[in-house]
């Protein structure tokens, strides 16, 4: 494995026999991807297409059937490995007993942190997901969004190099679906690899460098963002309050170049996310 | 993180910390309110005379005593095998449910150590319920003791015996008083208890449900309790033709194999209960047996959980 990659899954291969009469289920079919350390990477698909069967084999959860994943060069299926994942699954649910710092003092020790340094790092990362209001509070009265921001507070609790979100947004409200996303790009600035999977593409597209794109447990595209989605023949431009008479230039300049066409023009506009933020401040 | 660090195949450290947690789970689940009936069942027996005492005359007042015994050891084992089923049983398979699980097992924590941790939880906090009887009922006892020598100390001197007699007389009811026999007994409840979730954590890594657990584990609990007797039944059993007695035999076998022998345990209490003699050489081969099936349970346990898939 090359030096600058952060995970490596090769020809992963994971079949399901649901019981001794049922037929094989193959839930990921030679899937073979890789990450460059410090990227973004986006694994896309629709429900049941492997996406979450993939995570779980590059987490140690799931044997591959055949095939190999890294993270940082070794074995996922070894413990070592994990030193450096941090993990938060899909709707995750914690113990509802703990509190909010509890629960992150807890993940941290499993990972062998402890005194004066653990304790700087629940008070760091319960800030970083804005929980300090609420860090003495129980578990069980924190809502969805809440639990997936101290999810992300005990992914992040071992400032791990590699950090797998599943469906980080799934339930939550535009608002901390927004602040999910900022806490991503900060992790993106802080140099960390993040390999996260969900359903919100236009977030996908926000937030990713690579993506991959899965469907019946193949990969049927994977690549860097731009070059996936640029339509290398069209060009955009965005002017900023144009006069008409210069927009009436540029229709007769595009009108008389031969073999270029003029398909569409008007106001861009702001997303629905953007406006209900905005709205909602 | 140090990314060189490495994982080592078990480590006490981490066991300790899911121990912890553990407890900490099962008293913020107020599993302890248990133990308010036991109590009130312990203070009750106080008030009531069992009902064919005969009162400082019969010529066995210690047998109020043994009663009392018997009654409360026989509600610690009940509540301490339960309390360890249960409790047990709703551990991993909620685990596994909420996806806690993903969590832990995505740090570097090796199976064995969250088995352990739980397990010794578990362990933790049966010890503590045990406590608490052993004190109700030492307490307890130790009154209904008193009581009865009262009775005893005006019957005996009106009946004019020597010295010597009446002290024997006092010194035999002051023997099924609280004793180190008896907290030989409570050890034994406690080591039964343990084992008992020893096998309900073997069970919860392969089951789908907590309740599948849960009635496997009561099934191996009552089997465990009966096996000898049935065992030596069918063995000594002459009207058995000799094909029958060697499958007899086999099946005897396999099943001490796979099941534990809680008949040593019960011989313990009841001989605790009756006040006999329970020398500390048999208590460590007692102990050491529960380690022995300690051991067996939680590697058994780990074989099946090391490869489980989520």
């Amino acid at each position: 494995m090359s030096k600058g990659l952060a995970v490596e899954i090769k020809n992963l291969v994971k079949d399901f026999k649901p019981s001794l009469r049922a037929k094989t289920i193959r839930a990921v079919d030679d899937v073979s991807l890789s990450i460059q350390a410090g990227d973004v990477y986006g694994l896309i698909g629709p429900n049941g297409s492997g996406k979450s069967t993939t995570m779980k084999a590059l987490l140690g959860l799931l044997s591959p059937t055949s095939g190999t994943c890294s993270i940082f060069g070794q074995d996922s299926m070894k413990v070592d490995s994990r030193n450096d994942v941090g993990f938060l699954p899909e709707n995750p649910y914690f113990y509802k007993h703990l509190t909010g710092a509890e629960t992150v003092r807890f993940y941290g020790k499993l990972c062998g942190m402890k005194g004066a340094e653990l304790e700087d790092r629940v008070r760091e990362m319960i800030a970083l997901v804005e929980l300090d209001a609420a860090s003495d509070r129980r578990l069980g009265g924190y809502s969805k969004g809440m639990l997936q921001r101290i999810g992300l507070a005990q992914a992040l609790v071992q400032d791990p190099r590699l950090v797998i979100l599943d469906e980080p947004t799934a339930g939550v409200d535009p608002t901390g679906s927004r602040q999910i996303r900022d806490l991503i790009l900060t992790l993106k600035e802080r140099g960390i690899t993040v390999f996260l999977c969900s359903h919100l593409l236009e977030q996908v597209q926000e937030i990713c460098d690579q993506i991959g794109i899965i469907h019946h447990g193949k990969m049927v595209r994977e690549g860097r963002l731009e070059d996936l989605i640029s339509l290398e023949d069209r060009t955009e431009l965005i002017l900023d309050k144009p006069s008409p008479e210069l927009l009436e230039k540029i229709r007769h300049l595009v009108a008389a170049q031969e073999g270029t066409t003029l398909i569409s023009e008007g106001h861009p506009r702001t997303t629905l996310e953007s406006l209900f933020l905005e709205e909602t401040k | 993180m140090n990314s060189t660090t490495n994982t080592s195949f078990i480590s006490p450290r981490k066991i300790l910390i899911i121990a912890q947690s553990t407890v900490t789970q099962l008293v913020r689940m107020k599993v302890f309110w248990f133990l308010a009936p036991i109590a009130l069942l312990f203070l009750g027996l106080q008030f009531f005379d069992v009902f064919w005492y005969e009162g400082p005359e019969a010529s066995q007042p210690q047998q109020e005593l043994q009663m009392h015994k018997n009654l409360c050891l026989g509600t610690m084992m009940l509540f301490g095998s339960l309390f360890a089923i249960v409790s047990t049983a709703l551990l991993i398979p909620r685990d596994i449910e909420d996806r806690t699980l993903y969590t832990i097992l995505c740090k570097p924590v090796p199976r064995l150590d969250y088995l352990c941790g739980k397990l010794l939880g578990v362990i933790f906090v049966i010890g503590v319920a045990m406590l608490v009887m052993d004190l109700l009922l030492v307490i307890t006892l130790h009154f209904r003791t008193q009581e009865v020598l009262g009775e005893m100390d005006g019957f005996l001197e009106s009946l004019g015996w020597p010295d010597d007699v009446v002290a024997q007389k006092k010194a035999d009811i002051a023997a099924h008083g609280p004793t180190l026999t008896l907290q030989f007994g409570v050890l034994a409840h406690f080591f039964k208890a343990a084992i008992i979730a020893a096998v309900a954590l073997l069970i919860s890594t392969f089951s789908t449900s907590t309740i599948f657990t849960i009635a496997t584990s009561v099934l191996v609990w009552i089997i465990g309790a009966l096996q000898s007797i049935a065992r030596e039944a069918f063995l000594n059993d002459d009207t058995l033709g000799e094909s029958t007695s060697w499958a007899a035999k086999i099946l005897g076998t396999l099943v001490s194999l796979i099941f534990p022998d809680f008949q040593v345990f019960e011989a313990v209490a009841d001989a605790a209960a009756r006040a006999s003699e329970i020398m500390a050489a048999d208590m460590i081969k007692i102990a050491g047996l529960a380690f022995f099936y300690l051991g067996i349970y939680t590697v058994l346990s780990w074989f099946v959980f090391s490869d489980k898939e989520f």
